[in-house]
């Protein structure tokens, strides 16, 4: 099997940037150099993301996934990021309203109500208020916070702050999600049901999402493809398509035989790529 | 703090009403048989009789009292919004606070005690001087606390922030204006307490009226037990005005 240098797949088109779709999310050699600090945080590193795909990136730490999704979101000093990036079609603009960005922390804020939160991102890209207040309320309701609406974070568990977390970016119209890591701070049991949560979030609207993590089960659990990154300076390893049927349920996967044998697909790659 | 060693409420406030009242006790007697002259450390029993007379009776401290009162919360007030805004901008900019912030270091540098006399000839020895003097102090304490409260946003609420296109106004009004109201109300809380020292000393200093003249008139003049009495006021005053900060803050930062 010859999946290290495996092009996106078909629906995507494979190299070329002619005409982006509509949710598409576009790398084409792309490099990020942090001049002052005389760094390459990533090198050469061509992905296209189809509309609608759950595309993961796992790499050791320090790889440049992160900057990869900075990158996207338009969070890069001027000059730093090379190459063709192509968010929706469009170059990336800090602020836009084409991507909804979910950081590892959960970023609520103390003084606002888990519903207030999950306003917030609406509130701030001018929602108005009834439409944005429908929404947080039935999104709170499907991550399971249905009572919890007046609580402030101080009071919620740090699985259900980052439930507040998922509601507020899912209540932004993006067709683009970029996560970095949500999930990488919680205990395992939690985590399993979080992504469980985030895949029937997704396959209610089929966003594109573009997920970092460093955790493979959970690359390979929740994605179709899954991108393996080698050390600093980050470039592909691998992309191995995860053929598993949808929808999945997390939970069931941990005892199916097609799932172990992708996630030892995949770590294989990884350990390749690491040794190399 | 479940150590079974520790006593209940009760029993503490009982052991400290039993020790205040030995205190008292012993002080009283002291006095009596003149082991130490009353005239240096008074006596409880004519700080309760002055008190009366003069809160009750003739109701003197009264007048006094409101005169203090009101140029505490006219310092206070001034201080703290003036403190608040000047704080706001520095925060949102820099160049601003590149520029005066040496400058108002230095004016906070001055002992502003020794700032009275020259208010006295500004303002005079009515309310003016005391509220200048006062004011002087809030102002600075608030405008510190404001700088650290606004710069002390949370990075990750500003990412967040710019991911989601707030302009300026919006990062500041819904990231770090609200992160910042606990930092301030600190300072509001210290910068009421200074309110009033600043008046009450500058009373002392020279004025018409207000418990710190009446305090500098009683001590002149040897009258010990009012000198304690103004001093059991005014402590009480500051305890009922950390009390109040409590519960206020409490009230509006249920979040926290």
């Amino acid at each position: 099997m010859n999946m290290a240098m495996q092009p996106a797949p078909a629906k995507s088109g494979a190299g070329t940037v002619t005409k982006p779709a509509p949710g598409s999310v576009i790398f084409d050699k792309v490099s990020v150099v942090f001049e002052q600090a005389n760094l390459t945080a990533v090198s050469d590193f061509t992905l296209h993301v189809a509309p609608g795909e759950f595309v993961s990136i796992v790499g050791p730490s320090g790889c440049g996934k992160t900057t990869l999704l900075n990158f996207a979101a338009g969070l890069l000093p001027a000059g730093a990021g090379r190459g063709t990036m192509l968010v929706n079609g469009k170059p990336p603009s800090t602020g836009t309203h084409d991507l909804a960005y979910m950081l590892a922390r959960d970023a609520l804020a103390p003084w606002r109500t888990a519903l207030g939160n999950a306003e917030l991102g609406a509130e701030v890209r001018g929602v108005p208020a009834e439409k944005r207040r429908a929404r947080a309320l039935d999104l709170l309701d499907k991550v399971g916070l249905k009572g919890f609406e007046n609580a402030y974070p101080k009071a919620l568990s740090q699985g259900m702050r980052q439930r507040v977390a998922l509601a507020r970016t899912f209540s932004l119209d993006a067709p683009i999600l970029l996560m970095d890591e949500p999930f990488g701070a919680l205990d395992a049991q939690t985590k399993l049901q979080l992504e469980d949560v985030l895949l029937s979030l997704w396959q209610r609207e089929q966003r594109t999402v573009l997920f970092i993590t460093h955790d493979l089960s959970e690359a390979v659990s929740m994605s179709d493809r899954v991108i393996v990154m080698s050390a600093r300076p980050g470039r592909i390893i691998a992309d191995v398509p995860i053929t598993l049927g949808r929808p999945r349920s997390v939970r069931a996967l941990q005892k199916d035989h097609d799932y172990h044998e992708l996630y030892s697909q995949v770590w294989t790659k990884l350990e390749e790529g690491l040794s190399q | 703090m479940n150590d079974e060693r520790m006593w209940g409420p009760a029993k503490i406030w009982a052991a400290r009403l039993v020790f205040l009242a030995v205190f008292f006790f012993l002080w009283e007697k002291v006095a009596d048989a003149k082991l130490i002259d009353p005239i240096l450390i008074g006596k409880p029993t004519g700080i309760v009789q002055f008190l009366w007379q003069e809160v009750f009776v003739t109701q003197s401290l009264l007048k006094d009292f409101y005169w203090s009162m009101a140029g505490t919360v006219l310092a206070f007030l001034m201080g703290s919004v003036a403190g608040i805004l000047v704080g706001m901008l520095f925060v949102t900019s820099p160049t601003t606070e590149a520029v005066f912030n040496p400058i108002f270091t230095a004016l906070n540098a001055m002992p502003r005690i020794a700032l009275a006399p020259l208010f006295i000839i500004w303002f005079g020895l009515g309310l003016g001087s005391k509220v200048a003097v006062g004011f002087s102090l809030t102002f600075f304490i608030v405008l510190t606390s404001t700088v650290a409260g606004g710069r002390g946003v949370n990075p990750d609420h500003i990412t967040l922030a710019r991911t989601l296109g707030a302009s300026e106004s919006q990062i500041f009004r819904k990231f770090v204006l609200p992160s910042a109201v606990p930092v301030i109300f600190n300072g509001l809380r210290l910068g009421l307490v200074f309110a009033l020292l600043g008046v009450i000393g500058s009373e002392i200093l020279a004025s018409e009226n207000g418990l710190g003249q009446t305090l500098s008139v009683l001590a002149a003049s040897f009258k010990t037990n009012g000198v304690f009495a103004i001093i059991f006021l005014l402590s009480m005053i500051g305890v009922a005005i950390s009390w109040g900060m409590t519960s206020l803050e409490n009230r509006l930062l249920r979040w926290r």
